[in-house]
């Protein structure tokens, strides 16, 4: 059906700790378009408020760049929500 | 973005890595020097015992990090080869997590380069170590990349 707010198909991804709390590795969705990265975080800690006590920890990629929060998503792109990293 | 030579290797591998085969690989007869981190599995963390360590990533995200890590190094020293190899999976300890090797003409430059590469990889590749201890398990603190700090989600 015709929207006034068209939405957009992503994929996100999902890992570490976060992937853990949601059990997710991977899912396809859809957000408005013109949403922020910050939006589409919501939007998950809202279905796993489990997530809420790690946000201020997060950092996002967009296309596999880490991009900031007020990022404007775009159709097609690979989100992910990153905790700190801790490789070495 | 800057590209790096050819020559260089970077990998994210599933089996136990070997340093001679990375140091080989650097070596060349135009250098002098070769400067390795060998990074590998302590056997305690925060003073409780590890049983073993599990490493996962973002495999492109980490593997495009590396490279860049890799032309940061070109530009800035004056080195020849790197061979920069992150392993993924269960590590027990004692295990090679990490290895970086850089060849140069002359020492300053390799060990220069080698530091700042291994210190950027745990800054800014995203790769994930689990630790498992003999009464459960906990992913590592790890460093929140200096990525888009303009913004906070909101709260």
């Amino acid at each position: 059906m015709p929207s006034v707010f068209p939405s957009v198909r992503v994929k996100i991804l999902f890992f570490g700790r976060v992937r853990e709390l949601t059990g997710l590795t991977e899912e396809n969705g859809e957000i408005s378009e013109g949403a922020t990265l910050a939006d589409l975080l919501e939007r998950y800690i809202q279905r796993y408020p489990q997530l809420a006590g790690f946000r201020a920890s997060l950092v996002a990629s967009r296309n596999q760049e880490f991009a900031a929060w007020d990022t404007r998503i775009a159709g097609g792109d690979e989100i992910a929500f990153l905790p700190p990293v801790s490789g070495g | 973005m800057p590209t790096t030579p050819e020559s260089d290797l970077y990998e994210l591998v599933r089996p136990a890595i070997d340093p001679a085969t990375l140091v080989r690989h650097v070596r060349a007869g135009q250098d002098g020097a070769i400067v390795t981190f060998d990074g590998f599995v302590r056997d305690e963390s925060h003073g409780r015992a590890t049983k073993y360590l599990e490493y996962e990533a973002y495999e492109s995200m980490a593997l495009a990090k590396m490279r860049e890590i890799g032309a940061q190094i070109h530009e800035k020293f004056a080195i020849h080869r790197v061979a920069m190899v992150h392993r993924l999976g269960r590590l027990e300890i004692g295990e090679t997590s990490v290895f970086v090797a850089v060849s140069a003409p002359h020492r300053a430059a390799a060990f220069d380069a080698c530091r700042f590469a291994i210190d950027l990889l745990k800054r800014t590749v995203p790769i994930w170590k689990k630790e498992y201890f003999q009464d459960g398990a906990i992913w590592a603190d790890g460093e929140i990349p200096p990525a888009a700090p303009k913004t906070k989600p909101a709260s």
